[in-house]
């Protein structure tokens, strides 16, 4: 697997929780297809300078969330999601920035129709 | 001690542990009634300010004092009784670590491989490589970090099972940090070693510590892992919803606040998931919440101990 994983040591997100929620994204986004075959624990604790009881928690986890398979052996490989799974995935992930925004629209007293337009507006702008 | 937390079950044997340890120094209480276990495959570092008793409590593991009263075990072996067996597992990067003066680094690396049948001379010349260390040149020569170096290579090359750590990369540049880290890491792997770090630069240990062990005063006052104290600690900024101004916030889990009218900012510790949503309807504010790094969290882990999670 292209880690394509940068983790943030200090940002106070604990490192397995962002190896998560980074994994999950590349799925949601096809960048992982059913099937990929993930690095070993140990690699990616070389790759990323990690150690590596945070990659087997983050992938341990991942398994247990169904997100992840192990196959014979040892080889972890992403799991097939049912039809529907693709976009509820995809939503979750939206809906946590969106709630970040929301906040921020609350404490900055705007109101919601200008909330949606700022956000249709941002959209159009970064949609090609 | 009487003030922790119940005690967190550890699933793997520990490898370092004391049991009401106190270490007095004329004059002077370095460890106070220290008790903890330290399981065995992690990473822990050692958080303290200085003379919090971090060197002491390595130097009890080591076996290079004794405690005043209380028991340690090292390895399984109670630490006045440590022989062969336990020392050739044990690694140590001591600050001020004495050497062979009169020696080069090559002479010393050569002589301490002597005592350590499992010596490996690969990973001695890897490392060496990797951390710039200058064979050839005479040990009284060597610059601060030059001598950090050798002593980290004299503390890991026999492959520990456990590797005490002393302030080991205060004199070394950043790029030689990292390799530092790397090389740690690859000890991880390899040999499944376990590493008790202590250190002041809290932003090169928080990428490979999983564990927190934090002294004050002799006192143990955070036991904990990493990620546990990183999802329960964070600042809030809280916003008032409408005109009225914001109120004084009292809560166990707030360890600190400033606050003005309109805006606060609150230093929190707690477990709860949904704990600001649950903030934020009750008191009819906003809240954005934001996570604290290890530099961050150092004073709140110094304090009295948290309140309850």
């Amino acid at each position: 697997m292209p880690p394509l994983l940068v983790i943030n040591p200090h940002n106070g997100v604990p490192a397995y929780r962002q190896l998560m929620d980074q994994i999950k994204f590349q799925i949601a986004t096809g960048v992982l297809p059913a099937g990929t075959e993930l690095a070993s624990t140990r690699a990616l604790s070389a790759e990323l300078t990690l150690n590596p009881m945070t990659i087997s928690k983050a992938y341990g986890l991942l398994e247990r969330d169904g997100v992840l398979e192990r196959r014979r052996g040892q080889t972890l490989v992403v799991r097939a999601r049912p039809a529907g799974a693709a976009a509820t995935d995809k939503h979750a992930h939206l809906r946590e920035h969106l709630a970040h925004a929301a906040t921020m629209a609350g404490q900055l007293g705007i109101s919601r129709t200008q909330a949606l337009k700022l956000f249709r507006e941002t959209l159009d702008a970064s949609t090609p | 001690m009487t003030s922790a937390p119940p005690a967190k079950a550890h699933p793997v044997a520990a490898a370092f542990t004391a049991d009401r340890l106190t270490k007095i120094f004329p004059g002077h209480t370095a460890l106070d009634d220290v008790t903890l276990a330290i399981p065995a495959g992690h990473v822990v570092g050692l958080l303290g300010r200085n003379g919090a008793g971090k060197t002491t409590l390595l130097h009890l593991a080591a076996g290079l004092a004794l405690p005043t009263s209380g028991a340690c075990h090292t390895l399984g072996c109670r630490t006045d009784r440590l022989d062969s067996p336990e020392l050739t597992r044990l690694g140590l990067v001591m600050q001020e670590a004495k050497f062979i003066e009169w020696m080069t680094v090559a002479q010393h690396l050569d002589f301490t491989a002597s005592f350590y049948p499992q010596w490996d001379r690969d990973l001695q010349r890897r490392l060496a490589e990797l951390l710039e260390v200058p064979g050839k040149r005479k040990i009284a020569e060597l610059s601060t970090g030059d001598r950090q170096k050798v002593a980290i290579l004299l503390g890991v090359c026999h492959r520990p099972a456990l590797l005490l750590l002393d302030e080991p990369m205060s004199s070394l540049d950043p790029i030689v940090r990292a390799r530092m880290l790397d090389v740690l890491l690859e000890r991880l792997r390899d040999d499944g070693c376990t590493v008790v770090i202590s250190s002041h630069l809290l932003s090169d240990i928080e990428k490979i510590v999983d564990w927190i062990i934090a002294l004050d005063a002799g006192r143990v006052t955070e036991d904990s892992a990493l990620d546990e104290l990183q999802e329960s600690f964070a600042e809030w900024t809280v916003t008032a919803a409408d005109a009225r101004p914001l109120p004084a916030f009292a809560a166990p889990f707030i360890l600190a606040q400033q606050r003005s009218d309109r805006l606060a900012r609150l230093t929190v510790r707690t477990r709860a998931p949904a704990a600001a949503e649950e903030f934020a309807a009750a008191h009819g504010v906003a809240v954005q919440t934001r996570r604290l790094s290890l530099d961050e969290m150092f004073p709140l882990l110094l304090g009295a101990q948290g309140p309850a999670r």
